[in-house]
This record gives C-alpha cells, sequence and structure tokens, in this order.
C-alpha cells in the first residue's frame, strides 16, 4: 500500500524548513553584528570612557542568543529526518555547541545587565549625594 | 548556502577588527576593545558553525568558538582584578 504522503516528500519538506529556520537564525545574528558594529563605532565617536561600550555589548549578546535559538530549533526540526548514525552524530555535536554557548550567552547578559544597573545605581547615588550638599 | 555564509563570517570577522580598533582609539582601553572584538568574533564563529554539519567543521567552529569563550573569561577575570586592585587600593588610602 502507498503512503499517502511519501517518506521522500517529508523529508524534503522538513529540510526545506530546517533551511529557512536556519537562514532566519543567520540573518539575525549577522544582522546583530552589522548593527552592533555601526552602535560600536557611534559609542566610539561620543565617548571615551570603556563603560558606555557595557550596554551595546549586551544587545549584540541578545542577538546572537537570538540567532543561536532559532538555529536550535533547526536542529530539532533536523532530528526528523537524520537518517544515519553519522548524521546524528554531527547533528548531536552541533546542538551540544549550541547549548553550551546559549547557556555561556545567557549568563553573560545576566551579568551585564547586573553591571548596568549597578553603574546606574552608582550614578543616582552620586547625583543625589551631590544635590544633597548643595 | 554555504558560501554566502562563509563571506557573511568574513565580514563579521573584519568588523570586529574594526570596531576593537575604533574602541582602543576612543577608550586607550586594551581589555574593553578585545571584549567589543570578541563579540562581533563569536557572532562569525556562530555563522561558520551554520553551514551544514560535517564532523570537519564543525570541530574547527567549536575549536574557535571555545577559544573565544576562554579568551573572553580570562579577561573577565584579569579585568575584576585590576577593578578589585584599584578600588582596594583606593579605600586602603
Amino acid at each position: 500500500m502507498d503512503a499517502i504522503v511519501s517518506e521522500e516528500r517529508i523529508s524534503e519538506f522538513v529540510d526545506f524548513l530546517v533551511r529557512l529556520v536556519e537562514l532566519a537564525g543567520a540573518l539575525i545574528i549577522f544582522a546583530g553584528a552589522a548593527i552592533g558594529f555601526v552602535r560600536f563605532v557611534m559609542t566610539a565617536l561620543r565617548s571615551r570612557r570603556a563603560e558606555a561600550f557595557v550596554p551595546v555589548r549586551l544587545d549584540v549578546g541578545r542577538f546572537l542568543a537570538l540567532g543561536l535559538e532559532f538555529q536550535l530549533a533547526g536542529d530539532i526540526l533536523r532530528t526528523a529526518i537524520a537518517p544515519t548514525f553519522q548524521d546524528i552524530g554531527e547533528l548531536a555535536a552541533v546542538a551540544a555547541i549550541r547549548t553550551a554557548l546559549n547557556y555561556f550567552l545567557g549568563r553573560e547578559i545576566r551579568e551585564e545587565r547586573a553591571e548596568i544597573a549597578r553603574t546606574d545605581l552608582a550614578a543616582a547615588t552620586d547625583d543625589a549625594t551631590s544635590g544633597h550638599l548643595r | 548556502m554555504t558560501d554566502p555564509l562563509s563571506v557573511a563570517a568574513l565580514v563579521c570577522t573584519g568588523l570586529g577588527l574594526l570596531a576593537g580598533l575604533a574602541t582602543l582609539v576612543a577608550t586607550r582601553d586594551g581589555l574593553a576593545s578585545l571584549r567589543v572584538a570578541l563579540e562581533l568574533w563569536t557572532a562569525a564563529g556562530l555563522l561558520r558553525l551554520s553551514a551544514p554539519p560535517s564532523w570537519h567543521g564543525v570541530g574547527a567552529a567549536a575549536g574557535i568558538l571555545a577559544v573565544r569563550q576562554l579568551v573572553k573569561l580570562g579577561l573577565r577575570d584579569a579585568a575584576d582584578a585590576v577593578y578589585t586592585g584599584a578600588a582596594g587600593r583606593a579605600t586602603s588610602k
């Protein structure tokens, strides 16, 4: 009995979806890098303080984490059509690397967010102290 | 799809170099400029990893990304040591 939808068709469709999702991830990563570059240069032209670059780095990290999420979604989709142990092994390696990177990026984003909050708090305290002294 | 990805990765590497140089010129802070450059170089590594998986490609991309993560962690520790040392000197005065 012929299947209603052949295995080959499903495989082609999932492969198309994987390419679409991975392309979206790659576009997000590239866009994040390009936007980050422009903002880094603008910050370099406006400010001489190293702390001024932290929010930009935080935003680039957010773009990278979002792109990685898309690529992980592509990996999960690909498990549906990985036919050999070789394919599954390669897929597992890529997924493991991306998951580890996503974890480290998430941690970095949390730490930099805390650093920005600390800097803002210190600036607010300085302002309040100088206002009180006046 | 492999070729445009390689080109995009190469572009990101170049942008990282330029952004790092701009930061170095503006701040005269080597650690800050390296951290800026590493952010864009990580993007380049991720784009390289987007190519269809093969053991050789995965190994190379993973090696590069691992080295960058290690450098990032090392830089953070170095920066912490510098700032903690400076704060300690300031409070002891």
